[in-house]
C-alpha cells in the first residue's frame, strides 16, 4: 500500500516537471497582463518602520494598474518581510524569484540585506533595480555586478555635504560625531572626514554606539565634555531621538546636523524642540508632513494614492509618513524605466532603461531633482536641499546640491 | 525493550526513507525551506541533549551556530577551503566554545546559566563588529554561491537539502546512541537530582562539561550550514532573538523528543519565514481579517500563535504523540 502510495506520488511530480519543461521559453514573471516584482523589507523587529516604504511602493502600482497599468500590464508586488536579517532577505529572495518567479527584485532595503543577494541575482541574470541603501557599491561596482542599481544618494555623499557646510558656514567649529557602529554610520563619518577636507581636525570628539545598545545618553554626555559647538547624530530611530533628549538635558547647546534616515518630521516633533530647532539635514523627496508642501500637486497626488490604494487601516498620521512618500517616488521611477524598456519587455531592456534614465517630472521628489542615469553613472538621485528644523517643520532652504558620487 | 528497540529502528529507517525521497515530491525552493528546518533541527537535537537530558537550560545556542558560521564563512572566503570540510571544523570549533562556557555550568544552574548564556548570545554580536578585519564587520562576508560539487546532478537547492538532512541523520543516530545508553541515563540522573546523582559516584563536572560541547558541535554544525545555504554571514544573520526562538522550538517539539523536534523546527521555521502565510491561514477563522504587511504585524502573530501552539500542547508535540500512541507502545512493550 505504501508502495503503491509513493509511486503515485513519484509519478505525480514527474507529469508536474514534464509539463514545466514544456513551457515555452518567455521573459520570466512576464505575461501579456501581469509584470511580477519582489522585494524584502522589515516588517518585524526593530527596524519595520521603514517597511511602510513597501507599503508605499504597493499603493503606487495598485493606482498604476487602476490606470491601465504599464503596456496593459498590471503590477504585481509581492514584498515579503525579513525582520532587517539579511539570512531571511536570502531565503525571501530565492523564494521570489524561484517561487513566485518575479521578473525584478526592487527597492530592497538595507545595506547588508542588499549585499548578500547582489552575487546570486547576478549569477541568475535577476535585476536588482533600485536598492532602498545608501553604500555607494551598488551604484560603483557594475562591472561586476550588471544587474544591480543604487537610488538614494550614498550615505558617504551625504556626509561630504555636512563637512563643506560647516566648513563654508561654521566659524571656529569644534564636531562632536555620534555615530552607529555599523557601515551605515561609518560611511556617514567618513564622508564628513572628507568634506571637511583640511579643516578635519575640527572633529574634537567621536562615539561610536551598538545598534543593539538600549541608550546613547552616556555618548552624548561624553561628546558634551569635548566643548564641541557642532553635533552630528548620525544615528537611527530612537538613538536620534535619545540623542536629542540628552543634549536638552545636559543643556548643550551646539548647531546639530542630523543625518536624513533618522530625521523623520514624526520623530522630530517629538523631541525637546528647544534642541531640535535650528538642526540642520538633507532632503530629496517631498516631506508631506512639511507646511510647505501642503498644496503641492506631487503631495496632494501622494495622500490620494494612499488612501485610495494603502489598504484600510490608512489614516491621518500616514498620510504624513515621509516613509511612504519614499516608496512612491521609487515606484515612480520604476514605472517609467517599464515604460521606457517597451512594450516587449525583458530583463536586458529593462537595465537598459533603468541605466538610461533622465526623469525630469518625478512628483515625490523636490521640484528641480532630475532623476538621471547613464550606464557608468548609476545613482540615480544626486541632487539634494540642506533644510533646516524650525517651528516644528522642515524648511529647504538654499539651491539645489549635486553630488558626484565615486 | 527489545522490541522498543526495533521500533525505534524501524522509526529511524522510516524516517530515512522520507528525507530521500522528499525532494522528489516538492518543488525546488520547498526542498531548500526543508533544508532550512533541517540545520534548525540539528542545532535542536542538541539543545534537546542539554536542556532535555542534562537539565541545563541555554539561551546562547544562537552564538554557537553564529561560531559555526564564522567558521565556515572565514575559511572559505579567505582562505579557500571547499565549504563542505569546514563544516566538521566549524562544528569543533564552536564544540570547544562549548566546552569553555560548560566550565561555569559546572558551578551555575537553572536560572542562573540560562542568563549566562543569554549574556554570550547578546555580547557576542560585539566580537565581529570589533575585530571587522578578521570577521568582516557588519559588511559581513558573501560566500561562493551554493554550488553542487563533485559533479553530481542535482539542484544546488537539492543539494543541500541532503546535505543537511544526511547530516542530521547521522548526528541524529549519535545523539540517540549517546542517551539511551549509559550517558543518557547519567545526564536524566543528574537533571533530575544533582545530589543524588552525586553521592551515586557520577562524576557531574564532567558530564555536564561533555553536554555542553556536545551541544555546541551540534549548533556549529547547523550554523556553518546555514552559512553555506545563505551565502552571506554578518551578525545580524544569526540575531540575538535566535537562542530564543530555538528553546522555543524546543519546548514546541517536546524537550526530549528527538523526533517532535522536526515538528518544532519546522512550526519555528514557517512562524519566522512564512508570516504572511500564516496569516492567510487565520484569517480563514470566521471574523478574523489580519493584515500581515502591516509593520510589525508578525510579531504579533508569531507571539500569539506560539502561546496558543504551547497551552494546547503543554509537552510539546513529542508529548502529544506519546500520548497519542502510548496505550498502543506500553501494551506492545509490556507483552514483550
Amino acid at each position: 500500500m505504501v508502495v503503491r502510495a509513493l509511486l503515485v506520488c513519484v509519478l505525480a511530480a514527474a507529469v508536474v516537471v514534464a509539463a514545466a519543461g514544456a513551457r515555452p521559453l518567455a521573459t520570466p514573471g512576464v505575461t501579456a497582463n501581469e509584470i511580477k516584482i519582489g522585494s524584502s523589507v522589515p516588517l518585524s523587529g526593530e527596524a519595520a518602520i521603514a517597511g511602510s516604504v513597501a507599503r508605499g511602493i504597493d499603493a503606487y502600482f495598485n493606482y498604476v494598474n487602476a490606470k491601465g497599468g504599464v503596456f496593459g500590464r498590471k503590477i504585481k508586488f509581492t514584498y515579503l518581510d525579513d525582520g532587517y536579517d539579511p539570512g531571511r532577505a536570502v531565503n525571501n529572495t530565492i523564494r521570489l524569484v524561484q517561487q513566485e518567479g518575479v521578473f525584478a527584485m526592487f527597492s530592497s532595503l538595507g545595506t547588508s540585506n542588499n549585499l548578500a543577494v547582489r552575487k546570486l541575482l547576478n549569477d541568475a541574470k535577476v535585476p536588482q533595480l533600485f536598492v532602498s541603501a545608501g553604500a555607494t557599491t551598488f551604484g560603483r561596482d557594475y562591472k561586476k555586478y550588471p544587474w544591480t542599481i543604487g537610488y538614494i544618494p550614498p550615505y558617504s555623499e551625504e556626509g561630504a555635504i555636512y563637512g563643506r557646510y560647516v566648513v563654508q558656514k561654521i566659524k571656529k567649529p569644534k564636531i562632536a560625531v555620534l555615530y552607529q557602529n555599523d557601515d551605515y554610520g561609518r560611511d556617514l563619518y567618513s564622508g564628513l572626514q572628507l568634506g571637511l577636507g583640511k579643516k578635519r581636525s575640527a572633529i574634537v570628539a567621536k562615539v561610536a554606539y551598538d545598534p543593539t545598545s538600549t541608550d546613547v545618553q552616556p555618548q552624548v554626555a561624553q561628546l558634551k565634555a569635548s566643548k564641541a559647538n557642532v553635533f552630528m547624530i548620525f544615528a537611527f530611530g530612537k538613538f536620534s531621538l535619545q540623542a536629542f533628549n540628552a543634549v536638552s538635558r545636559l543643556g548643550w547647546k551646539p548647531q546639530i546636523f542630523v543625518n536624513d534616515v533618522s530625521s523623520a518630521s514624526a520623530l522630530m516633533e517629538i523631541v525637546p524642540q528647544s534642541a531640535a530647532n535650528g538642526s540642520i539635514s538633507i532632503v530629496f523627496g517631498k516631506d508631506p508632513a512639511a507646511p510647505i508642501w501642503r498644496k503641492d500637486k506631487g503631495i496632494r497626488l501622494f495622500q490620494s494614492i494612499l488612501k485610495q490604494y494603502g489598504g484600510n487601516d490608512i489614516g491621518a498620521r500616514d498620510l504624513k509618513n515621509g516613509f511612504y512618500t519614499a516608496g512612491m517616488a521609487t515606484a515612480y521611477t520604476l514605472v517609467d524605466a517599464l515604460k521606457k524598456a517597451g512594450r516587449n519587455l525583458t530583463r536586458e531592456g529593462i537595465m537598459r532603461a533603468a541605466t538610461h534614465l533622465n526623469e525630469k517630472g518625478n512628483p515625490f521628489v523636490l521640484p528641480g531633482i532630475v532623476v538621471r542615469t547613464t550606464p557608468n553613472s548609476r545613482f540615480p538621485i544626486t541632487q539634494v536641499k540642506l533644510q533646516r528644523w524650525s517651528k516644528k517643520a522642515w524648511r529647504p532652504f538654499g539651491k539645489l546640491i549635486s553630488i558626484n558620487p565615486r | 525493550m527489545r522490541l522498543k528497540l526495533g521500533l525505534e529502528v524501524l522509526g529511524l529507517l522510516v524516517l530515512a526513507l522520507l528525507i530521500a525521497v522528499m525532494p522528489r515530491l516538492v518543488d525546488n525552493f520547498t526542498a531548500y525551506e526543508m533544508a532550512t528546518v533541517g540545520m534548525y533541527f540539528i542545532a535542536l537535537l542538541g539543545l534537546s541533549i542539554l536542556t532535555g537530558y542534562s537539565g541545563q537550560i541555554s539561551l546562547g545556542h544562537g552564538a554557537f551556530m553564529a561560531i559555526g558560521g564564522y567558521t565556515t564563512a572565514i575559511l572559505s572566503v579567505d582562505h579557500g577551503v571547499r565549504d563542505l570540510w569546514t563544516i566538521p571544523i566549524a562544528g569543533l570549533v564552536a564544540g570547544v566554545a562549548g566546552l569553555i562556557v560548560g566550565v561555569p555550568a559546572l558551578r551555575l544552574s537553572g536560572l542562573y546559566l540560562a542568563l549566562i548564556t543569554f549574556g554570550i548570545a547578546v555580547s557576542f554580536r560585539q566580537i565581529p563588529i570589533k575585530f571587522d578585519h578578521f570577521f568582516g564587520g557588519t559588511t559581513g562576508k558573501v560566500l561562493g554561491l551554493l554550488k553542487t560539487p563533485f559533479g553530481l546532478s542535482a539542484t544546488p537547492e537539492d543539494w543541500i537539502y541532503y546535505l543537511t538532512w544526511g547530516i542530521a541523520f547521522v548526528l541524529l543516530v549519535v545523539a540517540w546512541l549517546f542517551v539511551r545508553g549509559k550517558p543518557g541515563r547519567t545526564l536524566k540522573a543528574i537533571r533530575d537530582s544533582e545530589i543524588a546523582a552525586a553521592s551515586s559516584g557520577i562524576s557531574i563536572a564532567r558530564y555536564k562539561m561533555i553536554a555542553f560541547g556536545m551541544s555546541a558541535f551540534y549548533a556549529g554544525v547547523a550554523g556553518a550550514l546555514y552559512a553555506i545555504a545563505r551565502a552571506y554571514m554578518n551578525p545580524d544573520v544569526f540575531p540575538i532573538i535566535l537562542s530564543v526562538y530555538l528553546v522555543a522550538a524546543l519546548a514546541l517539539g517536546g524537550i526530549d523528543s528527538f523526533v517532535g523536534l522536526i515538528v518544532g523546527a519546522t512550526i519555528i521555521y514557517v512562524l519566522i519565514n512564512r508570516a504572511d502565510d500564516v496569516t492567510g491561514w487565520i484569517n480563514h477563522l470566521p471574523g478574523v481579517s489580519l493584515d500581515s504587511k502591516r509593520p510589525g504585524m508578525p510579531d504579533v502573530i508569531f507571539g500569539a500563535v506560539l502561546i496558543l501552539v504551547l497551552i494546547t500542547l503543554r509537552t510539546g508535540v513529542g508529548g502529544a504523540l506519546r500520548r497519542a500512541f502510548g496505550p498502543l507502545t506500553t501494551r506492545l512493550y509490556s507483552r514483550s
